[in-house]
């Protein structure tokens, strides 16, 4: 792997990060809404 | 893993101001410093929630009341629990993972250093909701770990505190979570592939999708309770139409998989362990990688075998039964390949190799007797019993806890700079595994008595296995001091640890000196 496309691979880290901090709040998010029903 | 053809590790330049005494700890970003203080943590909080244990050991060395009032008992057992499970194990194998994921990846630190830092600080806030909550009114949570409701929606301000400190706890999970699937997604050195990796991270990997998969249901479960007690809702209040099983449901949703929380980084530091001190690589590395996914996939779909006496039809019982008796498949595998690891390789005996091995045969006691348990009429009689106490307990003490203390044995050199002393530590190995088995062992039979979980006294015919594990308590409960003698003798000194501190070690974590210095990997090695 090249220098570049390592800079590239931990660029993606605010991404990798956003989608699992998004995938946590929707399960939170359908456990309350699954409570409702 | 592949052969290193270059690896950097580098001083501390002081290129960073460093704050002093207590502002370095609270500030520091550093993956190491984060790690030794997920490690203390979980030192502290392993000797607070062990002597709760001893408390309630000794109130039940004899039949009747003994030592300490029915409810405080209740606080006790509840605390011990959540404490341990949350308190101990999952903080200390977050300070593996902090310390050892960088290292092993060629990583200069985790992917969100600051967040790394919050994760750990939020930690003690929730320890001392939970611990002063034994000052308040009414004393601490009494209604078991499992938290369920009538009794957690009826409890005094201790339940709300406790509550408080799960979503507390349960954030910093996530975000050590988050950090560590990032780490390891995006901060491996160049050719090193997924499957290059040392298994602990894999492990570790796997683990935190779990977390992530499990710790927002939990949350959302504790604050429907939440709301339940303070705001009028009626989520699990059958007196107001809502249902108390589904809080079952929800929280062994998470709860089943919290298991494999608590046992996945275990099994990924074992197989760290035994081909160093086999002399071997660890046999059927993609079948172990294979072996992880396949059980955190089905903890998923196993959840009410917990809860076979609520009632369920016969088809759901058969599913929950046979789905669990399936994981027994893939931990088989990892069973096998670590015996077979050790097969016919140039073993020596020192002792995170022992606590290996000991981890090996004891671990596998405590799955046997979860498939005893997965059988839902067999489970229906014991549930509630002694016989569970003494599985999950094989399965959390010598599974769990005894990967940690192989893990510190093996990796203390490293951090510390120094060796332990190897005399001690065997002392260390043979009172804990003797004393652990004198604790453990006569539970089954206590279980398959018919002697009740969480009750302070018990019928006459119970007597002498009880007084029997009490004694085994002691021994294992104070066995414990020499281990904090060893780790604080060994960070104060001893003999020079090199870099790579055993014969048999392989990666990146022992081409860096000992003591790690402060900053490693600035400059990324690339592995072949």
């Amino acid at each position: 792997m090249s220098d570049a496309a390592m800079t590239d691979r931990r660029g993606r880290k605010y991404l990798t990060a956003a989608l699992l901090a998004l995938f946590a709040l929707a399960l939170f998010l359908f456990t309350l809404f699954n409570g409702l029903q | 893993m592949s052969d290193v053809a270059h690896a950097h590790g580098h001083d501390d330049h002081g290129h960073h101001a460093h704050p002093a005494g207590f502002m370095r700890w609270l500030t520091t970003t550093n993956h190491k410093d984060i790690g030794s203080l997920y490690l203390i943590f979980a030192l502290i909080m392993l000797f607070a929630a062990g002597a709760m244990a001893l408390m309630i050991r000794a109130e039940l060395f004899k039949p009747g009341l003994q030592l300490v009032h029915p409810d405080f008992f209740n606080q006790l057992t509840t605390m011990h629990g959540l404490i341990m499970i949350f308190g101990v194990i999952m903080p200390a194998f977050s300070g593996f993972a902090n310390w050892q994921v960088p290292l092993m990846l060629g990583a200069p630190d985790m992917a969100f250093p600051r967040m790394n830092n919050w994760a750990f600080w939020i930690l003690p806030v929730a320890g001392v909701l939970l611990m002063t909550s034994f000052l308040l009114p009414g004393g601490a949570v009494a209604g078991g770990w499992t938290m369920y409701p009538p009794l957690y929606i009826q409890g005094g301000i201790s339940y709300d505190l406790t509550i408080l400190a799960v979503h507390i706890m349960g954030l910093s999970s996530i975000m050590g979570s988050i950090n560590i699937i990032t780490t390891i997604l995006n901060m491996r050195a160049p050719g090193l592939t997924l499957m290059k990796m040392p298994l602990f991270c894999w492990t570790w990997l796997i683990t935190a999708y779990l977390l992530i998969a499990t710790m927002p249901v939990l949350a959302g479960a504790v604050t429907m309770l939440l709301t339940d007690r303070n705001f009028g809702t009626h989520f699990f209040n059958a007196a107001g139409g809502g249902d108390p099983v589904m809080f079952q449901h929800i929280f062994w949703f998470f709860a089943h998989p919290e298991v494999y929380i608590l046992i996945l980084p275990a099994f990924g530091i074992v197989s760290q362990i035994i081909p160093t001190f086999a002399r071997k690589p660890l046999f059927g590395y993609a079948s172990m990688v294979y072996a992880t996914a396949s059980i955190a996939i089905l903890s998923f779909i196993v959840w009410a075998h917990h809860m076979f006496t609520v009632g369920m039809p016969v088809a759901a019982q058969l599913f929950f039964m046979f789905s669990t008796m399936l994981i027994a498949v893939p931990t088989g595998v990892k069973v096998f390949n670590w015996v077979a690891t050790m097969w016919r390789g140039s073993m020596t005996f020192e002792t995170p190799m022992l606590f290996a091995i000991a981890f090996v045969c004891l671990f596998t006691i405590g799955g046997f007797s979860g498939l005893v348990l997965a059988i839902a009429p067999v489970d229906i009689q014991l549930h509630d019993t002694y016989y569970v106490v003494a599985h999950f307990h094989y399965v959390l003490v010598s599974g769990a806890l005894f990967s940690i203390f192989a893990g510190v044995y093996y990796w203390l050199p490293k951090w510390t700079g120094h060796m332990y002393n190897e005399t001690l530590g065997k002392w260390h190995f043979w009172l804990s595994v003797i004393g652990m088995n004198i604790v453990f062992f006569p539970m089954h039979f206590l279980g398959l008595a018919g002697m009740p979980r969480r009750i302070p006294d018990y019928a006459l015919q119970f007597t002498e296995f009880n007084q029997i594990a009490t004694v085994g308590a002691f021994i294992f409960g104070f066995s414990q001091l020499l281990f904090l003698a060893v780790v604080l003798k060994t960070i104060k000194g001893g003999a020079k640890a090199s870099s790579k501190v055993w014969e048999g070690a392989e990666g990146l974590e022992w081409t860096v000196p000992s003591p790690a210095p402060y900053h490693t990997f600035e400059t990324a090695p690339v592995i072949k």
